[in-house]
């Protein structure tokens, strides 16, 4: 509790030099390249173009499915946006110390607050994207209704849990490269035994498993974003999965403070 | 000019660095921390000393002595093993060349995001960044991602940052040796002018003895991780050059 309180404070007190952190993260990323932020735009554009083409266009799946009266692509863009938020994380995120090593080794900066300024500039290119989801909503004829309203509930639990990730994850990365690879191995099976390309809800599996799938984070966000833009469900109405969803947020932040604990005084040392 | 206030205090400072024969290992004993062995090396072994506001210090010794892992202690990027270290004062450090930049940022998005880590306003940062540009002679440079930068470069724009920034206790770590000898003797004058003008306490490690004595009244040997030597630079200078320390 402590160490949790510590790093809150730091947070405050680093709070301006964090905004500027997250800025200069954002011009970084996208400044290299001729296209600039197109790039945040084209890459998930391509995605969801492939999977609309295999799965709509190629399997069909349109015809069989029931996405609550919405075309494919629309239902399936609910739960994949905020995927593209995640995978970054997951992968990034485990890199932030390595990759902001200079703030580690060569001034005194409170190496907690690293996780945290990289989900930010995250987040902001998810907030863009969601922007960009909505218009495409608009252009398919569905107007932004009051379901809406949750989305800014649903980025905080699912930035919660990543910045929670990236603090657990960074610190072990420092220690060996192996976890990272390892972190990069796994992000492909996440998404294919996560709840984006399908419905948990409506799987017919035994309920121990059902209740394992739900625990899934992943799974939460998704089906918290499809709930907004397809199912009109309030987040009040799956009490249990809310439920699920913070409970592994606190174990996922108990490891993180489990591991900063014991790693940050030697991180400088290993980076 | 040294007054009496303490500004850094090590006392009996230890720091043991962990040596894993590969990462693998490292990363189990994160979990297994009684399994997994290690071959300790005590970088600093019981270090005690203090400098006053002021003081001009230079740390000699061989490669491997201890001398930066003590700079970096007082900076604040490393954690003594035992011991305790009290710094009072903003320190500014030039640790092993670099300033620590964002190799992807231009040379004047990093003057303005090492300014701001270092707690300044933008509009103090928007005076002071003709000086540093000036200071450091990149010329056109300045607006090219530091990646691209020479290491002579990096160690010019790191340098002329940290002078300009207000320095309370300026850490020195080998950052002139890159640069040529004008650019140093201009670096070493403006050291000199911070230091009798604001009272700056300087922590100056070099292997160019006669730099160092021109700079600093005491100095300090290290073998081994120890302070073999404390006092007048002069007899630093001696012991250190006779290799009787």
């Amino acid at each position: 509790m402590r160490t949790f309180l510590k790093i809150i404070g730091q947070h405050i007190t680093w709070r301006h030099q964090l905004l500027k952190l997250a800025r200069a993260d954002i011009v970084k990323t996208y400044s290299g390249a001729a296209l600039g932020w197109a790039w945040a735009v084209i890459k998930p554009a391509v995605t969801i173009f492939v999977f609309w083409f295999a799965f709509d266009v190629g399997l069909r799946l349109n015809r069989g499915g029931d996405y609550n009266g919405y075309p494919f692509i629309l239902w399936f863009m609910a739960g994949m946006m905020p995927w593209f938020f995640m995978q970054e994380m997951f992968t990034e995120g485990a890199n932030a110390l390595r990759q902001y090593n200079y703030l580690v080794t060569k001034m005194r900066f409170p190496i907690a607050t690293i996780p945290t300024f990289v989900a930010l500039s995250k987040l902001l290119v998810h907030i863009i994207l969601m922007g960009i989801t909505v218009l495409f909503f608009l252009a398919y004829g569905f107007k932004p209704d009051i379901y809406l309203l949750q989305l800014p509930l649903y980025m905080v639990c699912m930035w919660l849990f990543f910045v929670e990730w990236a603090q657990f994850a960074s610190l072990l990365t420092c220690m060996s490269k192996d976890f990272y690879n390892l972190v990069g191995a796994m992000v492909q099976a996440l998404f294919w035994l996560s709840g984006i390309l399908y419905d948990v809800h409506t799987m017919h599996v035994p309920e121990w498993l059902h209740i394992i799938l739900l625990c899934n984070p992943i799974t939460f966000v998704a089906n918290g974003y499809r709930n907004i833009f397809i199912y009109k469900v309030w987040i009040w109405q799956q009490p249990m999965e809310f439920l699920y969803f913070i409970i592994v947020l606190a174990i996922m932040t108990g490891l993180a403070l489990w591991a900063y604990r014991k790693l940050y005084r030697e991180i400088p040392d290993v980076l | 000019m040294s007054s009496d206030k303490v500004v850094i205090r090590f006392s009996h400072v230890k720091k043991l660095y962990k040596l894993f024969p590969n990462d693998k290992r490292r990363l189990m004993s994160v979990f297994f921390p009684k399994r997994v062995n290690y071959h300790a090396k005590w970088a600093v072994n019981d270090v005690s000393f203090e400098i006053r506001q002021g003081e001009s210090v230079a740390i000699f010794g061989v490669n491997g002595a201890g001398k930066s892992t003590v700079l970096k202690m007082i900076t604040g990027v490393a954690f003594p093993t035992e011991g305790w270290i009290d710094v009072d004062g903003r320190v500014s450090a030039l640790l092993e060349l670099t300033a620590g930049f964002d190799s992807e940022l231009t040379g004047r998005e990093n003057i303005y995001l090492k300014c701001q880590l270092m707690g300044m306003k933008d509009n103090e940062i928007s005076e002071a960044e003709q000086s540093i540009v000036d200071f450091a002679e990149i010329g056109e440079y300045i607006d090219q991602p530091t990646r691209t930068y020479s290491s002579g470069m990096l160690a010019r724009l790191g340098f002329a940052i940290n002078v300009n920034t207000e320095p309370e206790i300026f850490i020195v770590d080998e950052a002139l040796s890159t640069g040529d000898s004008r650019f140093q003797e201009k670096c070493l004058l403006r050291v000199q002018e911070i230091i009798e003008r604001d009272n700056v306490t300087l922590l100056f490690v070099t292997h160019n003895i006669g730099t160092a004595v021109k700079f600093c009244r005491r100095g300090l040997v290290m073998k081994l991780g120890k302070v073999t030597f404390d006092g007048p630079i002069k007899e630093a200078q001696r012991l250190y050059e006779g290799g009787d320390y």
